[in-house]
Order: C-alpha cells, then structure tokens, then sequence
C-alpha cells in the first residue's frame, strides 16, 4: 500500500509539474475590458469599471474620427484613415499590434485603451483567484504600469499639439483623473442583472448591443456613426451611475440601493431597462448605456446587413424612427436639468454622409518624363497627384492625365510604343498604360520603392530599379510576370541602354557599404541585355548619389550626375567651399572613369538629378534642383579636356577641380522650381525639364539654348505652407556658396547612407549616422544625442551653425520647412503588410522581443528589455541611453534611442553608423548585454527577432 | 577512428558478398562480346582518355580544388587559397584571392544561380560570399543570420540559397533577406554537420556527418530522413536496406534518382529500391567518398580517396574507375563488370591526383578537383550508357593526352 501511495505521488508530481510548465507555455491573450469589468464594478470595487468607461482613454478609438485626428495624419505623414494606421491605432486602441489570434471574442478594439492596454492582455491573469494574489497576478502577466509607460504614449507630440495646441500633459493632474483605486475592504462586483421579460415579450426582437451595430456603421463610409455615439453622453450614461452626484440624487430620490442596480435609473441610463425587449444577446451589456437600440429600437431582427440595406425591410423588422416624443421620455424634466431638444439633436447628430471638409490643394509634382516613340506625346509622372499627364509635345499642351498608382515615379515607353510602363513608388508595383485608351491595364508588383525602369530595345524585357530593396526586377512583357531579380548596389536609381542595346548602364544613388570612416564607393551596374543578368559592376570612388545617366550617342561612353560629398571631414568647413561637390561621372564603356566639377567658384551646381544628351551627341543638358537651373554640357570640349589631361590629372585633379567646368559648361539655364528629369525630344530640338515644385514643364529651344515656353500641368495656384516648406527643403539658397540643399543629404526625405562628421571638433570627433526624416514628428528630441528638442531647433540654429554657414531660415521658412519635413511620408512596411498576420519567425521573433528572461532563467531587468525602450508605435521611449556603443571617436555614450518604423531601409545602424545590417547590432557591438541582454541568444532567436524588428 | 576502418576491413574480408555477386552477375550487363576483323568488339562504356590537366603551374591559386563549376565557357574553381575561373576557350586562368575581395580564402563550394547568373561561394571558415559582376558580396554569422561560417556545401533553390555548415543548414531567402536555420530544433536532424547540399526537381538533399541525409519539399516544407536503418555504424547488416551508412559526405539527385557518398561505401535510391556499393565487389577505388555526382538515372561519379570511380551503366553494373599511377604519373582506366575487368586502358595522363574532392559535368565534358589540381576530360565522342565498341589495346594510338 505504501508502495502503492508513493507511485501516486510520484505521478501527481509529475503530472502537476508537467501542467505547470504547460501552464509557463499559454500565451496571453486580451480579453476585453467587459471581462475585467465582471469583477470591477459596484461599489465595493470602487466603480473601477464605470471610471475607465467616463475616461477620454475609453473614447480613445473614437476621436480618431474627429477632423483633428485627420489633420494630425496628414501633418504626419501618415496615409491611412487614423482608425486604421497601427501608427494611431498604437495609442488610441489595445493591442493594436497584436495579431487577431491575441484577441477573445470579447475583446473590441472599439474599447480604445481599455484595462489591458496598462495592464497586459489578461487570459492568465484574469482568474479571481489569482487576482486576490496580487504577486501571482503578476507572475502571469499583470502588469502594474509606471509613469514611464505611460509616456510611451503621453509624451510631447509635435503633430498633437500643432493642432490641439495643448500645453504639456501633467501627468500628476492626468493619474488622479484616471485613479481608480480598489477601496481598502474591496469585494468583486457582480454582474448587473438585466430585467425579466415576461413571458409575452418572449417572442419580440432583442437586444444584441452597440457593437453590433458597430460592425457596419463605423469608418468614413459611415459617417463614423459608432464613433459618434461612443463621444456622446449616451454612451456615459450607464457610467455616470457611479459618480458621488448619481448617488446623490438617486438618495433624493428615495431609492437606497446603487444606481447602476435601480431599475429606476436605469429606465433612461440603460437600453435593457429603457423598453422592453424579447431578450438580450450575448453581444449586449448594460455597460454600453443609451445605445443605439435605445432609440432605434431592438435589432436582432433587422440588424443583418441584407435587412438594413432596405429601409422599408428595416422597418418591418422593427427599425424605428426617432423623434421628439422618443427623446423626451427621458429627457423632459430630468433631473430639473433644462433641455433643448433642437440644440440636443444637433450634438448627437450621426448623419452618414459627411459635411464636406475643405482639402489640401493637391499638387502634381512632375519628376521624370518619357516620350512616345512616334515623337508627339510626352508623358510626365506627378508624384502628388498619382497621375501621369499626357502632353502634345507640338502644341505644349496638357492634353489629358491618366491616374496611377501611388507615386509615381518614373516611366518609359514599350519600343512600339503601344504601352507606358510607370513605377509606382508607394506602392511597390509598375502600372502598364494602353497607350491608346491612356488607361492602366495592368499592374505589375515588383520589389520595394520602385524607381527607374526600362524596356529593352527588343521590348522583351522590363528592368525595374527596386530602390530601396537594391535590386533590379527583370519583368517579362508578354506574360507581365518578374521573372527574377538582379542585385544592384545600393539604391539603384536611374538607367541607359547603350546605343546597340547591348548593355544598360545602371546608377546607384547611394554608397556601397564602406569601412568605418572610408570614403564612399559608388556602383554603376552593367546589365548584359541578352542573357538579362549582371555583366559587370564599375566602381566610382569617392562620390555618392549616382543618380542621373544617358549614354552617348557615340557608344564610348556614357555620363552620370554624381556627388562627392566629404563626410569624413567637419561639415563646418563648409566655409571654406568644398564639402559637398556635384559634377559628372563619365563612365567608359571600358570601365574606366573620369570625373568633374559642375560647381564653379562662389556658384555651386547643388542636387544635379538628371540629364540628357543630344541626339548628335553635342550637349549634355543636366538638372540642378537644388538651383533651378540647367546647366549645357558641350561634350566634345569636355571629352578633349579629359583626352588632353595626364592620367594624374584626371584621376586626382580633375574630380576636385572647381576651375574646370568653365572650360565644358557653355550656360546654365534658369528654369522653375526644383527641375528634376529632364528629356530632350528625337529631333534635337527642344528639350523639357520638369519642374517638380512648381507643376511645370519648361521648354527649351537647343538652338538657342534658352528656355521659351512652360507647359502648365494644371497644379494649383495657392502655395500651402507645406508645399513652401518643401521648396525650402529642396533649395539650396540657404547654404554657403549654394552648395547644398536639405534634399542632398536627405534625397527624397530619406537618408543617404552616410556617417558624417560635423562640428568642428577636430576631424572624426563624434561621427554621426544620417537619421531618416520618414515619419519624423513625433520622435524629439532630435539628433543622436537628443539635444534638439523640435524640428525647428534642428532646422534652424543647429543647422545654420553647423551645415549652412550663412544666415538661418527666416521664421516663416522654418516653420514651412518644419511642416514640410513631418509630412514626409513613412511608406507602408514590407514585412508585414497592414492586418497580416506576423509569419512564424516574426512571431517567434515577437516573444524574443517582449521576453522577460533568459534562456536560462535570469530574469532581464525591465530596463534592459528591448520593449522597455523600444515600444509601439513609434518604438522609442525618445530617451537617451547609454548602451555600451561608445567608440574612441564619440564625446558621449549616452545616445537618443531611434524609433524602429521600418527600420530595414536605413540601414547602416547605431549612432555611428558602424553596424552595417541589424545583425552586427547584437553580434558585434553589445558585448556587455547593454542594448538588451542577447548574448544568451541562440542565433536562430536572433533571425527571429530581427525577422519581427522587420516588421515594426 | 582507425580500429573502426580496421574492424570495418575484416568484416569486409569475412563478409559473405557472394550472393551479392550472383546477384551482379545475373544483370543484363554481363553482355556477350564479340570479334570483328581488327578486335574484340564488347558493350562497353565511353572512357575518357583525353585529359588535361590544371594546377599552380598553370596559374591556378593553389592545387587542393574543393569545388568546381561550370558556366557556359567558363569554369569557375573553388581552392585552398582562392577563386579561380578558366576560359576554355583560351585556357587562361584568373585568380581572385582576398586582396581581390574575396573574402576567405578558402572555398569549400560552389554554386551558380541560373536565373542571376550569380556565382555562390561558400567558405569553409569564412561564411558564405556572391560573386555578381566582379563584386564579392559577403554574408557571416555576424553580419548576418548565416548559422556557421564553417560552410562545406551550397545548393541553390529558386530565389534561395542554402548552405551546408558545421553547425546546420541555412537557407536564405535573396528577395526577402529572411534567414532561417535548420537544425536539430526543426528538423529531423540527428546531427548537425551539414556536409553537402543539393537541389532538384523541387527537393533539397542535406548529406549530413552522422545524420544521413534528409530531403525537404520546398512546395510543403515537409521533411523526409534517409538512414541506414540497420543503426550499425561499423558493418552493413542487411544490405540495400537504405543507405550504407550514416555519416554521408556528398549527395546528388538526378532523374529521380538519388546518388549518396559516405566513407564507407555509396548508395543509389530509385525512390523504392536502395543499392549499396562497395570497393570490394564494384570498380569503386576506395569506400572513402569524397564527393558524388550523378550524371544521370544510370551514370554516378564517385570522387574517393584512391581515386575516380564511375558507375558508367548501373542496370549493367559497369564500372569504369580512373586512377593515376604515383610513380609515373601515367593515367588508368579500368573497365570492369561484376569485378570481372573488361578493359584497362594506359593514358599518357588520367586524374592528376588519386585523392579526389570534386566532380562537375560540363556537356560532354566532366571536370575532376584533386589535391593536385583539376583534371580536364574531354569527353569528344561520349555517349550515355553503353556502346559495341572495340576493346582498347595496350598501347592504343587513341588514348592520347592534350597537352
């Protein structure tokens, strides 16, 4: 027997302890803010629940359908509707990136910041046993906030408070409004009951609840019809119960129990108690107050969408309609409270159809140009407007504007001319125009931020430049399918055929990774179009930006735009000219390389984005966005230089010597705002430059060589602050000697790859890695050392100490510009598309993320978690850290921590720039578990977590 | 290790093979042969005996070649100390080592993504490098998700790369930059060294050091485990019961067929029926297999320590096995058929070294890495399987080498 018990206890061991460490395995998922309140509520739980739901945190979800959360997208640079970006959603909602699997069918989304999004999502916690503990509580995932999280979501917001306007939360005043503390003799609440139905209201329709409704009538579709009610005393009025003056009256009112259990109150602070109804789903609760069916009246028999799509079928259902009658026998006398039946209709109006709001002018933003093999139509890609627009080459006219996708950046024509292919740049896809109807018959997806592309000469094939995801799609046109995907270098951005076709000069706007504090080595890639792979890569030392590019009708060679940008030495010696150069790049078909100035003396030739050959191969017209000017290459004398030139010269005097281009550059052409591509048509005559900022073209007489006409591509004429701010941006009048604008170190708003070197702290003193500008608003402070605390700060002293060297902006530019620069939009993530579920590496990944211990046990200090620092949305605490990156170079060790939002594209990493891919972050440079305890990871965690960072 | 090969020897000796050899005999190869006017004419395979040869001498970076591979003209070459490529055309050899960017040494694989064009390396020690229009990229366990620099074999599978290491396979993802490991955690995996990686018909074979060798169907990411299921590490209990032994070297899939190297005998897998082959009852040099190709369903080169020997005709079982004598350099090729020798051809030059590491087709061309450089055979004139041919004399005037 003896035997007997010990082989019992001996499995009861086993098997308990087997359940436990099954137990360690659940994942935690949310409940709802419903489920919390089954105990939360009454009196003895302090009305906890009821607190929550007066909060503005309950009404969270809701506001983001106010005009004001729109404004404030827009200011960010957030494309979606705010109730649908995780940007948003990160702050207003729970668990906003959380996968759906994460979520009960209790839990709502709608509930805005509910209990769990304090307290972690409460599957394993929930249990009223293990919540009289509070130590077990938090063993399995409760959470007791600090006021540090509470910052990740309440700090300073640059967009928020540009259109609230209001001052600094103080979080002391904010925790006492949101207090809701558990009275020292608690007792869980029980559920509030709901009235009987007699027998004869069995058969009649029954209550299913808010959130029913909420399934159709929500979003802008809608007229955000939920969202309204929510924002409505209606949606208080079970709450309001709670509060001392509920108690107050109901007490003089004679009834003696809590109001949120009076039948009396609840006849007008309640749905279920206010009309008699058949039943109540399970989707109502009484917590929902005056809901829809309140007024409207039980919907479980009209509420299906087939129902309510027919008004009169609604009715028959038992849809009503609401009236005066209907509001009064509430409203009349209540509580003495006057009441306008008129003002109140009014306030909780919840039409479908909107009020129109008045929109930001739209621009078109021409960038790059194709003309149709025939030689009359030139079609012209608008970035702003997601449209291209035809224009009669002969009359110069706008004759007709095709929409595309997002984007649009840059297009060419089929050899027959039948189709225009477009790469949509936002949306990672290439849209194929008939050119005879002008409509777009297909789209094709390709790889991310799509830029240049190119039919060969045969048509078979469509090279497309996947600029941020450095490679080149070969798409076949017949079957309009990718057919494989070429490496490039970094950023491949414009691209040539060579006369014979036989090979396309590809350019790569940024440097290929270098050693730390290695000049920059730029990458021409040379595609063999016959076999359609990678022939040969020409390496361009020194310069960075490879952007522009056309072959030489000759064939020996072709010319590329190019800067050379010193990073390495102090950006103040600016004042002594030279920091940043722009020239030329004459790639021979060798492989050899010469480079140029087109800065001269006192008149740099800032941003040089595109140019263009003549047919006979006698000028090269090249863009200067940075300086609204052309600037007319006169090739054979710059070829004789170079040909006349010891091999000295042309290797190391030349691409430095600012006294050259006198000797080539024949004139600069003043065009409009910002030119970027520029075409020049078969017959040599006329050349067309885009003029990106002021929605033109300017046309060319190359006989002339003077500008004689502008076609105007029907942009507004108003000039936002916005748009004002993004001429700022892309000027270069605000540097010394012009030699730079905001766009050259920031192309497009994102990044150029570089570490640079800038205050005159003697050379390569506290080298920094240039931060995108994508998404930027809500991340102050600024700067790797987070010592800017606004935009303004940054942009404007900081910037004229150390980058410009002249006079700052005036305020009126500063403040466009700062306007400009958050509206630079973050494109949507590659890694996880909005809604998708994560992969099973990402959500691997995610556990890495979020872990507490190590893979031995150790518990991490929360400080030295990745989601301590890094949390959504933004990813960032924005608060300095010194995480052990500290390098001989650097003044400090404590560095702003970067938000995380697609972070694959900026790539290198650290404040220095030194961590090449996200890897080397961990494996390289945290030996002493600074940055997060890892280096107990194994390295299949490790792909897990960046596989999820991928995704942030 | 040595009392293992040394208990393994006696076995071998003791071992009742006979059956085996009945077995042999009874195939259909056991051709008759007859006389024509000049000579003797048999059903016998092609042999190459036109070889040339590659080493230091002819500019290659270094003599010990771990991996070959061929690309239109080109042939790219795999050393000790560097990457080579030579142009057949001109048999000019360009070398890159790591003052030309490569980034290690010494590389240990190779592999050509068809679509690209890209040149794959991997690095015994140094991870795993691209070689795409003169450029060396380069991915390590620290740079990237590789799991182990320490890379013996490369496949590549559509947009992916996988790579064979010392401490389990990786598979990347070029479009995506995803990184995902393979080991003992997600597959079944008894072991962890990764020795060699090949993909075909929608299936990738891992040849594992102590693990068999395991297929995974790309289309369900499902895996498949081949053992030798009698578990006997030192002697083959029950034969053709799957492959001959678990520490596998070398794989390859061809037609359907798998062709298996370990160091103690090969295998052949149908899909149903398994053979294993021996040095004792097959024209096999060594049971020491350093690599395999298979050329075709019928047609398996074996590179082992003692030489080069070719399953030429597996429904007839004959074999041809190229050697090279020490002593006077002079190449050998043994024609045999259920151990009986059907031919033996004397070659001015063979193999250039009996310790061979590698085996890459090229047409009708094959491409042999030795610790001694590379042999280059031409193979004018080949033909699959067998032919009526007449029997090569002593002193044949066609056995010549190209100098």
């Amino acid at each position: 027997m003896r035997n007997f018990l010990y082989v019992i206890l001996i499995i009861t061991v086993a098997a308990s302890s087997l359940w436990a460490s099954e137990d360690r395995r659940r994942h935690p998922v949310y409940v709802g803010a419903k489920v919390c309140a089954t105990c939360h509520q009454g009196k003895d739980m302090g009305h906890q629940f009821s607190r929550w739901l007066s909060s503005k945190h309950a009404t969270a979800y809701a506001v983001l359908a106010n005009p004001e959360s729109k404004k404030i997208a827009e200011l960010s640079g957030i494309p979606q509707e705010p109730q649908e970006s995780p940007m948003c959603l990160g702050c207003h909602a729970t668990g906003a990136h959380d996968e759906e699997w994460e979520k009960d069918l209790t839990f709502f989304t709608e509930d805005g910041v509910q209990c769990e999004k304090c307290h972690g999502p409460g599957s394993e916690y929930m249990d009223a046993e293990v919540m009289m503990d509070r130590q077990a509580a938090v063993k399995q995932g409760l959470i007791i906030p600090t006021v540090q999280d509470c910052m990740g979501c309440h700090q300073v917001k640059g967009s928020h408070v540009a259109i609230h306007k209001l001052p600094k939360l103080d979080m002391t005043k904010a925790l006492k409004e949101i207090a809701h503390p558990t009275p020292k003799n608690w007792k869980y609440g029980t559920m509030p009951g709901l009235p009987e139905v007699p027998i004869s209201q069995k058969d009649q329709p029954g209550y299913t609840g808010v959130l029913a409704c909420a399934a159709c009538h929500k979003g802008p579709g809608m007229g955000y019809q939920f969202s309204k009610w929510r924002m409505s005393g209606h949606a208080r009025a079970y709450a309001v119960l709670a509060t001392d003056k509920a108690y107050a009256i109901a007490k003089k009112e004679g009834i003696r129990q809590s109001p949120q259990t009076s039948p009396a109150c609840l006849k007008c602070h309640s749905t279920a108690f206010h009309q008699p109804a058949g039943r109540a789903l399970d989707s109502y609760s009484l917590y929902e107050g005056v809901g829809c069916e309140a007024c409207h009246g039980a919907g479980s028999n009209y509420q299906s969408e087939a129902i309510m799509r027919d008004p009169r079928a609604a009715k028959a259902a038992g849809l009503k309609d609401v009236n005066r009658e209907v509001c009064m026998r509430c409203h009349e006398n209540a509580h003495n409270k006057p009441f306008d039946y008129e003002k109140a209709v009014k306030k909780i109006a919840h039409p479908i159809i909107q009020p129109e709001v008045s929109q930001e002018p739209r621009y078109k933003t021409p960038l790059n140009m194709a003309i149709s093999p025939d030689g009359k139509e030139l079609y012209v890609t608008c970035e702003a407007s997601h449209t291209v627009i035809v224009v009669n080459v002969q009359k110069r006219q706008k004759v007709a504007e095709i929409p595309v996708g997002h984007h649009p950046t840059d297009i060419t024509f089929s050899p027959d001319g039948d189709k225009a292919y477009v790469s949509n740049r936002l949306d990672d896809t290439v849209s194929v125009i008939d050119v005879s109807s002008r409509k777009v018959i297909a789209v094709i997806p390709v790889g991310d931020e799509p830029h240049g592309l190119l039919a060969d000469a045969s048509g078979k094939h469509l090279y497309v430049l996947n600029t941020s995801a450095d490679s080149i799609s070969v798409i076949d046109t017949t079957t309009l399918k990718e057919l494989k995907r070429l490496s490039a270098s970094r950023s491949p951005w414009s691209l040539s055929p060579s006369p014979d076709g036989s090979l396309i000069y590809v350019t790569n706007s940024l440097s290929r990774f270098v050693k730390f504090r290695m000049p920059s080595t730029s990458e021409v890639t040379v595609i063999d179009t016959n076999r359609a792979v990678v022939e040969d890569r020409i390496v361009i030392p020194a310069a960075n930006l490879l952007q522009g590019i056309d072959w030489h009708p000759g064939g020996k060679f072709a010319l590329i735009t190019l800067n050379r940008t010193k990073n390495l030495v102090p950006m103040t010696r600016l004042l002594q000219g030279w920091t940043i150069t722009n020239g030329l790049g004459i790639v021979w078909k060798d492989g050899r390389v010469d480079q140029v100035l087109l800065d001269e003396p006192n008149m740099s030739f800032p941003d040089p984005a595109d140019l263009a050959i003549t047919p006979d191969g006698r000028l090269a017209l090249v863009t200067s966005s940075g300086s609204n000017r052309i600037a007319v290459v006169d090739v054979p004398k710059l070829i004789s230089m170079l040909e006349a030139a010891s091999p000295h010269e042309r290797r190391k005097v030349f691409p430095n010597h600012l006294g050259k281009p006198t000797e080539f550059v024949i004139k600069h052409i003043p065009v409009e705002h910002s030119p970027r591509g520029v075409l020049i048509t078969p017959d040599g005559k006329t050349a067309f430059a885009a003029n990106a900022l002021d929605d033109s073209l300017t046309v060319i007489d190359l006989d002339k060589l003077q500008a004689v006409g502008t076609v105007d591509l029907g942009g507004p004429e108003v000039i936002t602050k916005v748009r004002f701010g993004e001429r700022v941006f892309h000027s270069a009048n605000i540097t010394f000697h012009r030699q730079f604008s905001c766009h050259s170190c920031h192309p497009d708003g994102h990044v150029d790859g570089l570490t640079y070197d800038i205050e005159p702290d003697g050379i390569g003193i506290s080298p920094v890695d240039n931060r995108t500008l994508r998404g930027i608003l809500d991340t102050a402070p600024f700067k790797w050392e987070g010592t800017n605390p606004s935009l303004q700060r940054q942009c404007g002293p900081r910037l004229a100490v150390f980058f410009t060297r002249i006079q700052p902006f005036t305020p009126e530019e500063l403040s466009a510009l700062e306007n400009y620069i958050c509206t630079i939009p973050r494109p949507p993530n590659r890694y996880r598309p909005l809604g998708a579920e994560l992969t099973d590496a990402q959500r691997r990944g995610k556990k890495v993320f979020e872990r507490t211990m190590t893979n031995d046990g150790r518990l991490i200090p929360k400080q030295n978690r990745c989601v301590t620092c890094h949390f959504p949305p933004l990813y960032t605490d924005r608060l300095r850290h010194d995480i052990g990156t500290k390098q001989q170079f650097d003044r400090g060790s404590v560095f702003d921590t970067p938000h995380l939002n697609n972070i694959y594209d900026s790539a290198p990493y650290l404040h220095n720039g030194i961590a090449q891919t996200l890897e080397e972050i961990w494996t390289r440079y945290n030996p002493d578990d600074k940055h997060s305890v890892t280096n107990d990871m194994t390295k299949d965690q490790l792909n897990d977590l960046i596989e999820y960072i991928k995704t942030l | 290790m040595k009392y293992f090969i040394a208990a393994l020897g006696i076995l071998t000796v003791f071992w009742p093979g006979k059956t085996a050899l009945v077995e042999a005999k009874e195939l259909p190869g056991d051709l008759p042969a007859f006389s024509s006017a000049s000579a003797t004419v048999r059903k016998l395979p092609y042999v190459y005996t036109e070889w040339k040869h590659f080493t230091v001498k002819n500019g290659l970076p270094n003599d010990h070649v771990f991996a070959l591979k061929a690309d239109g003209p080109k042939v790219w070459v795999g050393t000790e100390n560097g990457l080579a490529c030579i142009d057949k055309r001109t048999g000019k050899i360009k070398s890159w080592g790591e003052k030309d960017g490569l980034p290690w040494r010494v590389i240990s694989a190779l592999d050509i993504n068809t679509k690209t064009g890209e040149l794959w390396i991997g690095l015994l020690g140094g991870g795993l490098a691209r070689f795409s229009g003169g450029r060396f990229d380069h991915w390590h366990q620290l740079n990237s998700g590789l799991v182990n620099d320490v890379v013996y074999g490369i496949a590549i599978e559509n947009d992916n790369v996988w790579v064979a290491t010392t401490a389990g396979a990786s598979r990347y993802n070029t479009l995506t930059g995803e990184w995902t490991i393979y080991t003992e955690k997600n597959a079944p995996m008894e072991e962890i060294w990764n020795y060699g990686a090949s993909y075909d018909a929608g299936k990738v074979y891992l040849a594992i050091w102590g693990s068999g060798v395991l297929e995974f169907d790309v289309a369900t990411e499902n895996w498949k485990h081949y053992l030798d299921p009698d578990g006997e590490m030192e002697i083959d209990l029950y034969r053709d019961d799957g492959i001959v032994h678990v520490i596998t070297t070398g794989i390859s899939h061809i037609d359907g067929i798998l062709w298996v190297a370990t160091y103690f005998g090969m295998s052949r897998y149908d899909g149903r029926y398994w053979r294993g082959m021996y040095a004792h009852e097959t024209g096999l040099p060594s049971d020491f297999g350093n690599a395999i190709k298979g050329r075709s369903a019928n047609e398996g080169w074996f590179a082992t320590d003692k030489g080069l020997g070719v399953l030429a005709d597996f429904p007839s079982d004959t074999w041809v096995t190229y050697t090279m004598d020490p002593k006077t350099h002079r190449g050998k090729a043994i024609v045999s058929r259920n151990q009986k020798v059907l031919e033996s051809i004397d070659m001015p030059k063979g193999i250039p070294h009996n310790y061979t590491l590698w085996v890459e087709f090229d047409g009708n061309d094959t491409w042999v890495g030795t610790s001694k450089g590379i042999g280059w055979a031409i193979g004018s004139g080949y033909y699959k399987g067998l032919k009526d041919r007449p029997v090569h004399e002593a002193g044949d005037v066609r056995t010549k080498a190209i100098e």
